[in-house]
């Protein structure tokens, strides 16, 4: 039973940065998403999202008179402010994986997503949605406070402690450890709504409940890339009823088993491959990529470190080993780079979470 | 973790200031988009204009993909052009399967762009969703009007001028539903049927862009 004291006791834990892990995870999973979104498009992104789309400034400014929605791709149709923003798109995207400057590389994301995908919105999907709204959040989390360059610039050059602190200080940091966690609550929520809507609605539908639904996208023209492995899946009864009911169980009682640690860990892994299977047959990897990266924000602490030590050892292993073959060739010691990037987290996790950003 | 700070009375009033309204705003947010997501009901229909500011236009829930029904239908764009070479003689070109393109694009390419996967696609659907069955041409700006000149570009960019000057367009729809699985006794009408809209006249400034 909850009692007046523990609540008190609760409450000071709210303005500490909870959930870093996860934020970190979420973070480098959009902007890795996005990013590499980016480079795919990168030989297609004037159609795309430039001068050189069918849908043109004249068509969107028309939408955006009505809808309001922000792009800075409106204030000028010209080749090079295109050109320009997609650069800093990537580039940001980049910064934000690597955890550059979070508080401003965040805020450049969230702008450049938001100003690519209203130069045309007829061109997303759930992926790209759900960019969009992970872009937005993530600009009011701290998400750099563990596995970024950010965190091993302070592992680096400490500043006082936080015990030390005076108390304007103090205040403006417990602050900012609010306004984080309830932009990481707002994240849950958001994935918990994902998945409640898309089971929900699929409790009503007719394909849904004769178990044949799962058969129809993997004979769709525009999402079979693998057509003789979409119809090798679709040819049996038994595995397209399992997966049709098991997907409407699995999203539907998601939410739920938000209740019970261990049955939310089962479904989340299972969740995860059903999107790596999704990512394959209906050749939607960037989709995939960026809902596993939202339900990530689900995965237990212990794991992500488990996770975050294991590429760390391997960044190291790996680091060993091309220094050693770079030293044969006569080459400088790469290795340096590769372990800075994947041995940072490892050497961040211990850091006390919560810095001079606030 | 150090000890817990005692903080002075001033920095007590503004943590709970803070707090109270931090959360009093995530609430109203995820409320709205609560009652966005939900199906229409009293307090969503009573709020609506609440939510309506709230969720657009950045804050948009689209998680139906695939229900209440997955789509259960190819949509297949094919367009022509007609031109007039310099001797002024007209000429209709040949059907050009968009669609069909953009599947072989799309075959065997683990990571499909959305040039081919989405951009016709969701043209079409937007073209539908704003005409419903009937190809009358839409309003003076209306939103049905975008969707024709959106779709006329992207007709004209695909197609090519052919060497003349291209003064009509002209798009068509093949729509087919997907046959029941082998193992289904389900009867489904497979027959392909077209939509063909009508001829849309092309001046020089709707190719703007295109090259």
């Amino acid at each position: 039973m909850t009692t007046p004291a523990a609540v008190r006791a609760a409450l000071p834990r709210l303005l500490t940065t909870l959930a870093p892990y996860q934020a970190a995870v979420v973070r480098i999973g959009t902007a890795g998403t996005w990013g590499a979104y980016l480079l795919r498009e990168w030989g297609n992104r004037r159609v795309l999202y430039g001068d050189r789309s069918p849908w043109s400034a004249e068509l969107n400014d028309r939408l955006l008179a009505d809808t309001h929605a922000f792009t800075a791709l409106s204030w000028s149709d010209g080749r090079w402010w295109f050109e320009a923003v997609y650069l800093l798109a990537l580039l940001s995207a980049g910064a934000v994986a690597l955890g550059w400057r979070t508080r401003a590389s965040t805020v450049l994301f969230a702008l450049t997503v938001l100003s690519l995908q209203n130069r045309n919105v007829f061109l997303g999907d759930g992926g790209d949605n759900l960019v969009h709204l992970m872009a937005i959040y993530l600009v009011f989390t701290r998400c750099g406070a563990v596995w970024s360059l950010d965190a091993r610039r302070r592992a680096r050059r400490p500043g006082r402690d936080p015990a030390e602190w005076g108390e304007p200080r103090a205040l403006a940091d417990a602050l900012a450890a609010m306004l984080h966690n309830c932009a990481m609550l707002v994240i849950a929520v958001q994935v918990v709504l994902v998945y409640a809507t898309a089971g929900w609605y699929k409790v009503q539908g007719a394909r849904w409940q004769d178990g044949t639904a799962v058969f129809y996208p993997l004979e769709l023209d525009y999402f079979t890339p693998w057509p003789e492995l979409s119809g090798l899946l679709g040819g049996s009864l038994l595995v397209t009823f399992a997966l049709t009911y098991g997907t409407v169980a699995m999203q539907v009682g998601f939410p739920f088993s938000l209740a019970a640690r261990r049955l939310k860990n089962v479904l989340l892994a299972v969740m995860v491959v059903e999107h790596l299977a999704i990512a394959l047959l209906l050749g939607l990897p960037f989709f995939s990529l960026a809902m596993v990266s939202a339900d990530a924000v689900f995965l237990p602490t212990a794991l992500l470190l488990r996770l975050g030590g294991l590429l760390a050892v391997q960044g190291r292993a790996a680091g060993w080993w091309v220094a050693r073959r770079s030293g044969r060739t006569g080459g400088a010691a790469a290795g340096e780079p590769v372990e800075a990037v994947a041995g940072g987290p490892v050497e961040a996790a211990g850091e006390p979470v919560g810095g001079a950003d606030g | 973790m150090s000890a817990v700070r005692v903080w002075s009375k001033p920095a007590r009033v503004v943590l709970v200031v803070a707090g109270v309204g931090l959360g009093a705003c995530v609430l109203a947010f995820l409320g709205a988009l609560f009652l966005h997501v939900a199906p229409a009901n009293s307090v969503s229909k009573q709020y609506r204009a609440q939510v309506d500011w709230v969720v657009y236009p950045e804050f948009e829930q689209n998680w139906k993909l695939f229900a209440p029904d997955p789509l259960q239908r190819n949509v297949a764009v094919d367009a022509r052009v007609q031109t007039v070479g310099p001797d002024g003689t007209v000429v209709t070109g040949e059907w050009r399967g968009l669609s069909a393109e953009d599947w072989a694009a799309i075959r065997h390419d683990p990571a499909p762009s959305h040039l081919d996967q989405n951009l016709l696609r969701r043209a079409w659907d937007f073209y539908e969703s704003t005409h419903g069955e009937g190809d009358a041409q839409a309003a003076p700006g209306s939103r049905g009007q975008l969707a024709e000149r959106y779709l006329e570009r992207i007709a004209l960019q695909r197609t090519g001028t052919g060497g003349g000057r291209v003064i009509q367009v002209q798009l068509r729809a093949t729509v087919t539903a997907v046959a029941p699985p082998a193992w289904s006794r389900e009867q489904v009408d497979t027959a392909p049927h077209v939509r063909e809209l009508p001829w849309w006249p092309v001046q020089d400034a709707d190719r703007e862009g295109l090259s």
